[in-house]
């Protein structure tokens, strides 16, 4: 008798508990920071949400960097969106551009707007309306290791051939086996993307003209192939399956000396990876982006997700009232400190905080968060793909870089053909794609 | 009637209807995610004759299916013979050849990217310790990234050979074998004349499953190639195919890639079919 009156009871209490988070509204966010100490601040500023909002319950989860735009679309096309994501500012635009957003100018207007740092207030604006605000903006940066340069007597690279030469010269073999190489670099599609926009600005180059156009058969575009020609030359062997933290562990690990494509977030892996007594900005220094024959500034690429809200969303308002909490200091800081040389404020008065500057990574390895913040200074960094800011209002440039067009473009020329070649070949093939969308006429 | 009802509506919504909407969808313009589409009849065909894309993702199809469903062949077959022999724990190694056919795809890829990397990965360390390389082989770069997933490939699916070709040795009656010993018959002839013609069946099913099988595999080219510029070396068609859906958004042209491969497919088998039927017949 007790027995099934226990039973009865449970039943009762496992129903009502059922109908009690059936009515709460579930908040699904995807966002790219999967680092553990990230995931965990994110879900404690969930549940403190959820506690002033017990009808609401925020669900977060990480995306890995590379996989968000196929699984983005890929839920867009089941039909089952989140309802806010991070995306690269293209992504955002492309996404804007269909229709598929709702405007976020509430949110922006709540920070407010004028705190949010000038480079980055636009950056995902559709006819007039801002449909992201992004979560932090950080620079890609070139990494070397001062104490290698100076044992064999080299300067920083400043220009592509220098950084050749550089990079040659730091190899180093054992035995007859490299021991060390003088750059890494990733293969992994999303970066060999963002190298393109990124070694093309350097050189003053573009991807598209003032009518859409791509313009890839440009000098500058086959200056940059005949580059990678030469990088190929040095770099790894095995460097096009590289993916981007294998890059890391090459640095910190001593397999590399120079790092092209870093980020501040590959701190964390020096500290970890990297023999205790070098583990430190004297040793894994940053420099400027190298500067190619016919450029005159250096160029980075922009890392800076801007939260998007769909359209369609059942939970689309309850997002942004959560990501309005979400910019809260209280809520804010504690989120940069999980990777704080790589998760910068994008609010002014964030960076100002004798709070958010009160931590011992902040203060040791500033250097690196000078040398993105003189980035965002001199307008030298823009998002993948954007050589101007201009190309913003081109709602295709996702399109293209899912496309892998201007990978295969590189590896052709890696690969032998001549870069003429390639480029015209990933001409014709940007064009036949744009064309079919329907965005240039053929 | 009634009976196979259930059978049909099954039949009808989960292969007909998905098959009938592909072969629709391939007829038309379609973005990925948008509900507007427009008619274009034969134009993603007309397309994909075109399409360098299309013709290099063929074969490097063709070649990933037929070197692994050849090795595998090769390989399970013989791995069938010796766990057919007695010998001491044996059924504690034929449980073991079982273990890659099981483990998930995304273990089995990630534990071999890791061996095969040429920077730390042991498979090197190994050759370059023996001698047998001067440098390591970049097994991941744009060089051998094929040669790489067929092995992989093979360690992965041979298991599903030796099972097969396994169950069917161990009911072939041993008065054959014992026939032929009396008569003198040496090993590779009583290989030759009782075991092959005993597994032909078998085999005749084994091949076409492994080699529809590899030529539509998705997940551990995919997995393979995923992060790495060098993916494109493998970029068979069934990737392709996606590439257009869910990074292209051409949805009508995808569909019209999956159609085409579930023709060449088709034809394939048909002609397998009849090769067999005309020896079969050959035979009797």
């Amino acid at each position: 008798m007790i027995r099934r009156y226990m039973l009865v009871t449970a039943l009762v209490m496992a129903t009502a508990g059922a109908a009690g988070a059936a009515d709460k509204k579930v908040v699904r966010l995807w966002q790219t920071e999967t680092e553990p100490q990230t995931l965990a601040i994110l879900n404690q500023t969930a549940a403190a949400y959820e506690k002033t909002h017990p009808d609401v319950s925020i669900k977060v989860e990480g995306l890995a960097w590379g996989d968000l735009e196929r699984k983005l679309t890929a839920a867009l096309a089941a039909g089952a969106p989140p309802d806010a994501a991070h995306g690269q500012p293209i992504t955002c635009v492309s996404f804007a551009a269909k229709g598929l957003l709702r405007p976020v100018d509430d949110l922006a207007d709540s920070i407010p707007r004028n705190d949010l740092v000038e480079a980055f207030r636009n950056l995902c604006r559709w006819d007039g309306k801002t449909y992201g605000v992004g979560h932090s903006p950080a620079s890609s940066v070139f990494v070397y290791r001062k104490d290698l340069l100076a044992k064999k007597g080299l300067k920083v690279p400043r220009t592509w051939d220098d950084l050749v030469q550089v990079a040659d010269a730091l190899r180093e073999v054992k035995d007859g086996q490299v021991v060390r190489y003088g750059l890494t670099m990733t293969g992994q599609p999303l970066f060999i993307n963002i190298g393109v926009g990124e070694l093309l600005k350097t050189n003053g180059g573009r991807l598209f003209d003032a009518e859409g156009r791509p313009t890839l058969t440009e000098k500058p575009v086959i200056e940059l192939l005949d580059f990678y020609k030469k990088l190929n030359r040095v770099l790894p062997p095995g460097w096009t399956g590289h993916a981007y933290l294998d890059t890391f562990a090459n640095l910190a690990n001593g397999k590399a000396a120079m790092l092209y494509q870093a980020y501040g977030r590959g701190v964390g892996y020096i500290e970890k990876y990297a023999p205790k007594e070098i583990a430190d900005p004297e040793h894994f220094a940053v420099a400027d982006k190298v500067i190619g024959p016919s450029g005159k500034t250096p160029a980075a690429q922009l890392d800076c997700e801007p939260w998007m809200v769909f359209k369609d969303a059942k939970g689309a308002n309850e997002a942004v009232d959560f990501l309005k909490f979400f910019f809260k200091d209280e809520n804010y800081i504690p989120y940069l400190h999980s990777v704080p040389i790589h998760l910068l404020s994008i609010k002014k008065s964030t960076s100002r905080s004798p709070k958010y500057a009160d931590n011992a990574m902040i203060g040791k390895w500033r250097s690196w968060i000078d040398m993105q913040e003189k980035y965002f200074r001199n307008d030298w960094i823009k998002p993948v793909l954007v050589t101007d800011w201009d190309d913003m209002k081109k709602p295709y440039l996702l399109e293209v870089m899912g496309s892998g067009i201007l990978v295969d473009m590189v590896l052709d020329s890696v690969k032998g053909m001549p870069s003429a070649e390639a480029a015209a070949k990933a001409q014709k093939r940007v064009e036949e794609l744009l064309a079919s969308a329907g965005h240039l006429k053929k | 009637m009634l009976w196979i009802l259930p059978a049909l509506v099954l039949i009808g919504s989960l292969i007909l209807y998905p098959v009938g909407y592909a072969i629709w969808l391939s007829f038309l313009d379609k973005h990925s995610f948008f509900p507007a589409e427009r008619w274009v009849g034969l134009g993603n065909y007309l397309k994909i004759a075109w399409d360098v894309e299309f013709w290099d993702s063929l074969w490097k199809s063709v070649v990933y299916a037929a070197a692994t469903t050849g090795l595998q062949l090769v390989l399970g077959v013989a791995a069938a013979l010796v766990l057919h022999a007695t010998f001491r724990g044996r059924t504690v190694i034929r449980a073991l050849v079982l273990f890659p056919y099981m483990i998930p795809t995304i273990v089995a890829v990630i534990v071999w990217r890791w061996l095969l990397n040429e920077t730390y990965g042991v498979v090197d360390h190994l050759l370059l310790r023996v001698g047998l390389v001067r440098e390591p082989i970049v097994w991941l770069g744009v060089d051998h990234m094929m040669t790489s997933l067929i092995a992989v490939s093979v360690w992965q699916f041979t298991p599903f050979v030796i099972v097969s070709v396994l169950a069917r040795l161990q009911t072939i009656p041993l008065e054959l074998y014992e026939a032929a010993r009396v008569d003198g018959a040496a090993p590779w002839a009583r290989f030759r004349h009782i075991t092959l013609p005993q597994l032909r069946a078998v085999l005749f099913i084994v091949v076409l499953l492994r080699s529809i099988w590899m030529f539509t595999k998705f997940d551990t080219v995919w997995l393979w190639g995923e992060g790495a510029g060098a993916g494109r070396e493998i970029r068979t068609l069934p990737i392709y195919a996606y590439m257009r859906t869910f990074t292209y958004y051409q949805a009508g042209f995808g569909a019209a890639l999956a159609v085409i491969m579930f023709l060449l497919l088709m034809a394939a088998t048909l002609v397998y079919f009849r090769l067999y039927w005309r020896e079969e017949e050959a035979v009797a």
